[in-house]
C-alpha cells in the first residue's frame, strides 16, 4: 500500500520554498522472475520494491533526490536534497516548463488473470513446454535459456500545482536465449516476448509454434541460405525490421531532449535541428506514430510521469519531420505544451524523453502484393545485428530471416543480408505499405544511468526501391 | 563487524533456522551524487540511496533469491524465503555455495568522497577546460558513489566492504560533427583531474575539426583506452561461464586455446586500486586476479561455486549479484575491473608506426550477428584521426567497424606502455584499466 498522506506532507514541505514546481513520486512494485536453462531450473526470484522522489524546479536548476526507505524522515530529507540540488545548478539559462493542466485521476491495466495469481509451477510449465517444442523439432539448439519476469507497478504521483495520480501497471516479459547448429555453422536467436497486461496476454504469442519454427527457419537459413551479391535491390522489410527502423532513425532523432543536446554525451545528439519540423526526411509512404495509448503493449501508459495525459504523436508525417517527443522542460523551449512524452525506469531515476510504442503507419497494400511487384529483391523478416550513429543518421540491419524474391515470387533463403543505410535513403526509398501491421517488444536504452525502458516497435511491410544491399 | 554485515549474518541465521541448507545474505548500502551537464551548463543535480539485501536460499537443491528492500522486516521475509523454495522446483545444476572461513583485505573509502557534497566545481572545471582548448559545445557526468556492504553465508563467509569513487566523463565538441570525449575515474578525490580530462577532450574535438567521410576497406586502428573499454565489456561478459554454458559466447570450447595475440596478456582483476575494487564477490569469496588470456591462450571462464562445479574446476571468486540485474543474469560469474597488460610503446609511436590508419577516441553500439562466432559491428564517435605514413593528416565521420571480436584481439601488434583507468556510460563498463592497442588490417564499413 502506497502512503498517500506522506506523499502529500513532502509535497507540502517541498512546496515551502515557492519552485516552479514540485513533485513526490511513490512506487511499489513486485517483481518476480524464473528462468530454465537445457529444461531446469536455473534461478527463482521474488521481491518488493518500494520508494520514493522529489523532484524540485527552480529558475536555477533542477534537483531530483530518491531512496528506497520510505519514512517521514528520509522524504524530508530528500526534499531538502532537491532544494539544495536545485539551487546549486546555477543554470545560465533559467529554467521554465510548459503549462500543463493539474489532473486528479487514476489508470489502470486490468487483467483477466492477475500476474500476482500465477504460481512458479505454472510458469515453470509454460517455459518447460517451450522448450521441449523447441527439442521436438529435431533441430540442433544450444543455449536453450528462458527467462520469465512480470512485475505490478503501483504509483502515485502529486505535484504543486494540484496534480494527483494512481496509477497500476503490470508487466509480463518472456526472453529466449537459443544457438541453431548445422553443418558445422551456427545462427543465434535472441527473442522478447511482452505486454503490458496480464498473464492472458500470452496466448497471443504462442510461443509453443513461434519458437521451433524459428529454429527450423534457421537451421534453413544455414543450410540453404547464400549470401547476396552485394548491389542495389528492391527491399521489403517486415514489421519486425520496419519497426528497429521506426524507433532507431525516427523515434531517437526526434527526442527534443536529444535534440536541445542534453543527452550529448551519452545516447548523443540528433541529426533533427529544432527548425527543421516540415522538411522532407522521406517518402509520402513514411509515417511514423509513437503512441503510449495502445491497449495491452509493453511500452503503455496513459499519464506520463509529470502527470501529462499520453496521446499519440505523428512524429514523421507523409515523408516530413512533424512533432518531436517532448516533456516539461523541452515543450517550455519550444513554446509549446508537453506530449506526455516523460519516462523513468523506476521511482530511483529521473524522468526524461522516452518514446513507448513507435510504428509505421499502415498503407494500402495486400503483402502478397508487395511481394508480387518485385522483379528482383528481397525481404527482410526479422534482424540480428543493428546499430546507429549516435546522430541517427548511419544504420545497419543485418537479417536473422530473409529470402531472395525472383520474378514476384520467393525464392531461397537469403542469408546475413546487410543494409548500410541513412535515415533519408531508408524512408526516401519507400514506396509501397502494407495494411497489416505487427509489435515487437524491446529494451530502450537512454539516459545516465542507463534508464532500460519497455517500449515496443512495429509497421507493416514496407517495400524500398533501389537499395544496396550486401 | 559492522552494522550492514550484523544485518546479513542475522538474515542468513534466520534462512538457516527455517530450514535453508545453504544461505547467502548481502546487505548493501550505496549512495551516489550525479552532475549532468550539457551545452556548457549544468542540467541537473541528482542524487539517490539505497538499501537493501540481497538475499540467496537453497533447500537441497531447491534455490529461491529476492531483493529485500525493507530491512526491518528482513528475516521474517528471509523465513517466508525458504518456506517458499520449500515448494519450488529442484535446481539439479546448483552445486551450493563456497565453504570455509574466509579473510578479507581491508580497504578504507576516501571520506573526501563521502562527504562530499557540491561536486558542481568538477563539472564546470572540465567545461572551463574543454573550452580552453577550443570546445564551443561541452557535456557529460559527474558522479560520485559511496558503497558499503556487508555479507555472510551459511558457508562462513562473513565481512564487510566498503568503496567510495569518483568519475567523470567528458565530451565536447568543436563543430556539430567534431568532438572529442575522456573520462577521469579515481578511487580517491585527489585522483579526480576535472580539467586534464576536459583539455582532453577539447583538444581532440579541435583535432577532429572539418572531418570527411571514411572509407571502407582494411585499416590498421590505433585504439585509445576509451574505445577499447566497449571492445572489453563484449569480450569480458563473454567470458563468463554462464555464458558459455548458454552458447551465448565465442569462447566455448576454447579453454587452452589461441584466442589473441601472444601480445596479449588479458585479466580481471577487483583487488588493484580502481573504481570497481571488490574484496569479496557476491558469494563471499575473497577476490583475486584472475588470468583469462595468457599471451594470447584462453587460460579459464568466470566462475562461481556452481557453475566450476559443472565446469569441474574451482571458483575464480567471481559470483555476480544474487538476484538477476539489467546487466546480467541471475547467478551469473561476472568480470569485475578487467586489466589488459600494458605493452612497450608510446603512443606517438604507434602512430607513428602507421602506415594507413585511423585514431579511434570512443565507439557506441557494438552489436553482434551472432555471440558464439564473434561476428560484430560497432560506431566509432568522437574523433577518429586518419593517419597516413605516420602522421595523422584529418579527420573522419560516419564509418562503422565491422569484422569479428576474435579477428579483433588476433590482430592486436602492439600495445602502449601507459594503461588507464577508464568507463563510461553501459559502453566502457565495468571499469577496466587499459593502454592504446594497435589492431592490424579491421574492416571499416559505411552507409551506401
Amino acid at each position: 500500500m502506497i502512503d498517500e498522506g506522506l506523499a502529500e506532507t513532502l509535497l507540502d514541505e517541498a512546496s515551502k520554498a515557492s519552485p516552479i514546481l514540485a513533485e513526490v513520486r511513490m512506487e511499489s512494485r513486485d517483481n518476480r522472475q524464473i528462468s530454465i536453462k537445457s529444461g531446469q531450473v536455473s534461478s527463482i526470484m521474488s521481491a518488493h520494491d518500494a520508494g520514493l522522489n522529489v523532484r524540485i524546479v527552480l529558475t536555477s536548476g533542477i534537483g531530483f533526490a530518491s531512496s528506497n526507505v520510505v519514512s517521514k524522515p528520509e522524504g524530508l530529507k530528500l526534499v531538502q536534497h532537491a532544494l539544495k540540488q536545485a539551487k546549486n545548478a546555477r543554470r545560465k539559462t533559467p529554467v521554465s516548463l510548459s503549462p500543463e493542466r493539474p489532473v486528479r485521476t487514476s489508470w489502470e491495466v486490468r487483467q483477466k488473470h492477475p500476474l500476482v495469481d500465477v504460481t512458479t509451477e505454472e510458469k515453470l510449465e509454460l517455459l518447460r513446454a517451450i522448450d521441449s517444442a523447441v527439442i521436438k523439432t529435431g533441430v540442433k539448439v544450444q543455449g536453450r535459456y528462458y527467462e520469465l519476469k512480470d512485475w505490478e507497478t503501483s504509483g502515485y504521483f502529486v505535484n504543486s500545482e494540484g496534480s494527483a495520480i494512481r496509477s497500476f501497471l503490470p508487466r509480463l516479459d518472456i526472453e529466449s536465449y537459443n544457438l541453431v547448429s548445422a553443418k558445422g555453422e551456427t545462427e543465434q536467436s535472441l527473442r522478447q516476448f511482452a505486454s503490458g497486461g496480464g498473464w492472458e496476454t500470452k496466448d497471443e504469442w504462442h510461443l509453443e509454434k513461434v519458437l521451433p519454427d524459428e529454429m527450423r527457419m534457421l537451421k534453413r537459413q544455414i543450410e540453404k541460405g547464400k549470401r547476396v551479391k552485394p548491389g542495389k535491390y528492391d527491399l521489403v522489410c517486415g514489421p519486425e525490421v520496419a519497426g528497429i527502423a521506426a524507433h532507431e532513425s525516427c523515434g531517437h532523432p526526434m527526442e527534443a531532449d536529444r535534440i536541445l543536446g542534453r543527452e550529448m554525451s551519452q545516447a548523443g545528439k540528433s541529426f533533427v535541428t529544432p527548425e527543421m519540423v516540415g522538411q522532407r526526411v522521406g517518402s509520402e509512404y513514411a509515417t511514423v506514430i509513437d503512441d503510449p495509448t495502445v491497449p495491452g503493449t509493453y511500452g503503455y501508459y496513459a499519464y506520463d510521469e509529470e502527470g501529462v495525459k499520453a496521446r499519440p504523436r505523428y512524429l514523421y508525417k507523409e515523408g516530413l519531420i512533424n512533432e518531436f517527443l517532448q516533456n516539461r522542460e523541452t515543450a517550455s523551449k519550444f513554446g509549446i505544451q508537453s506530449n506526455g512524452s516523460s519516462r523513468a525506469e523506476n521511482y530511483l531515476r529521473e524522468p526524461i524523453v522516452r518514446m513507448a510504442n513507435t510504428y509505421v503507419a499502415p498503407g494500402d497494400f495486400e503483402q502478397d502484393e508487395i511481394i508480387g511487384s518485385i522483379k528482383e529483391g528481397v525481404v527482410m523478416h526479422s534482424f540480428t545485428e543493428w546499430n546507429i550513429d549516435d546522430k541517427r543518421y548511419n544504420q545497419k540491419y543485418v537479417s536473422r530471416e530473409a529470402y531472395f524474391i525472383n520474378d514476384g515470387e520467393l525464392a531461397g533463403p537469403a542469408r546475413k543480408c546487410t543494409l548500410e543505410v541513412t535515415t533519408p535513403g531508408f524512408w526516401g526509398a519507400i514506396d509501397a505499405v502494407s495494411k497489416k501491421i505487427d509489435f515487437v517488444p524491446g529494451e530502450c536504452g537512454k539516459g545516465d544511468p542507463m534508464q532500460s525502458m519497455s517500449v515496443t516497435m512495429g509497421g507493416p511491410m514496407v517495400r524500398l526501391r533501389g537499395v544496396t544491399l550486401k | 563487524m559492522s552494522e550492514l554485515a550484523e544485518i546479513a549474518e542475522r538474515v542468513m541465521e534466520a534462512s538457516r533456522e527455517a530450514g535453508a541448507t545453504d544461505a547467502v545474505a548481502e546487505a548493501i548500502d550505496t549512495a551516489v551524487r550525479q552532475i549532468r551537464f550539457s551545452n556548457s551548463q549544468i542540467d541537473a543535480v541528482n542524487s539517490w540511496s539505497e538499501r537493501h539485501l540481497a538475499l540467496f536460499v537453497a533447500v537441497g537443491k531447491r534455490v529461491m533469491s529476492s531483493d529485500i528492500r525493507e530491512l526491518e522486516s528482513a528475516e521474517s521475509t528471509a523465513k517466508h524465503l525458504v518456506s517458499l523454495a520449500k515448494s519450488s522446483p529442484p535446481s539439479k545444476s546448483y552445486g551450493g555455495v563456497a565453504k570455509g572461513k574466509q579473510k578479507y583485505r581491508r580497504v578504507t573509502a576516501d571520506r573526501k568522497i563521502v562527504d562530499l557534497r557540491d561536486p558542481s566545481k568538477y563539472a564546470w572545471d572540465a567545461i572551463v577546460a574543454a573550452e580552453s582548448e577550443g570546445a564551443v559545445n561541452v557535456g557529460g557526468t559527474f558522479y560520485a558513489y559511496h558503497e558499503s556492504v556487508g555479507i555472510a553465508s551459511t558457508g562462513g563467509a562473513n565481512g564487510s566492504d566498503e568503496s567510495a569513487s569518483v568519475n567523470l566523463s567528458v565530451r565536447a565538441f568543436s563543430q556539430p560533427e567534431a568532438s572529442g570525449h575522456a573520462v577521469c575515474c579515481a578511487p580517491r578525490l585527489s585522483g579526480m583531474k576535472a580539467g586534464e580530462a576536459g583539455r582532453k577532450a577539447g583538444e581532440l574535438a579541435s583535432r577532429a575539426k572539418e572531418p570527411a567521410p571514411g572509407q571502407q576497406g582494411k585499416f590498421d586502428l590505433v585504439i585509445e583506452p576509451l574505445c577499447l573499454g566497449s571492445f572489453v565489456q563484449s569480450t569480458s561478459g563473454m567470458m563468463s561461464a554462464l555464458r558459455v554454458e548458454i552458447s551465448n559466447s565465442m569462447f566455448i570450447n576454447k579453454i587452452g586455446k589461441k584466442v589473441a595475440s601472444e601480445d596479449v596478456t588479458f585479466a580481471d582483476d577487483p583487488t588493484i586500486d580502481s573504481t570497481s575494487r571488490r574484496s569479496f564477490d557476491h558469494e563471499g569469496v575473497p577476490t583475486r586476479r584472475n588470468v583469462l588470456i595468457q599471451e594470447g591462450v584462453l587460460k579459464t571462464y568466470l566462475h562461481n561455486t556452481s557453475t566450476a562445479k559443472r565446469f569441474r574446476t574451482k571458483t575464480t571468486a567471481s559470483a555476480g549479484p544474487l538476484i538477476p540485474t539489467s546487466s546480467s543474469f541471475a547467478a551469473q560469474p561476472i568480470p569485475v575491473h578487467p586489466v589488459l597488460a600494458p605493452g612497450d610503446w608510446t603512443v606517438d609511436e604507434l602512430i607513428s608506426d602507421t602506415k594507413s590508419g585511423l585514431y579511434i577516441n570512443n565507439t557506441w553500439y557494438t552489436r553482434f550477428q551472432n555471440y558464439a562466432t564473434g561476428e560484430f559491428s560497432t560506431i566509432p564517435r568522437d574523433a577518429i584521426l586518419v593517419i597516413r605514413d605516420g602522421d595523422i593528416v584529418g579527420a573522419a565521420k560516419n564509418i562503422r567497424i565491422s569484422d569479428n571480436m576474435m579477428n579483433f584481439w588476433k590482430s592486436i601488434d602492439a600495445l602502449s606502455k601507459t594503461s588507464e583507468e577508464v568507463y563510461w556510460w553501459e559502453e566502457a563498463a565495468p571499469p577496466s584499466t587499459l593502454p592504446t592497442v594497435r589492431a592490424r588490417q579491421m574492416n571499416i564499413t559505411r552507409s551506401a
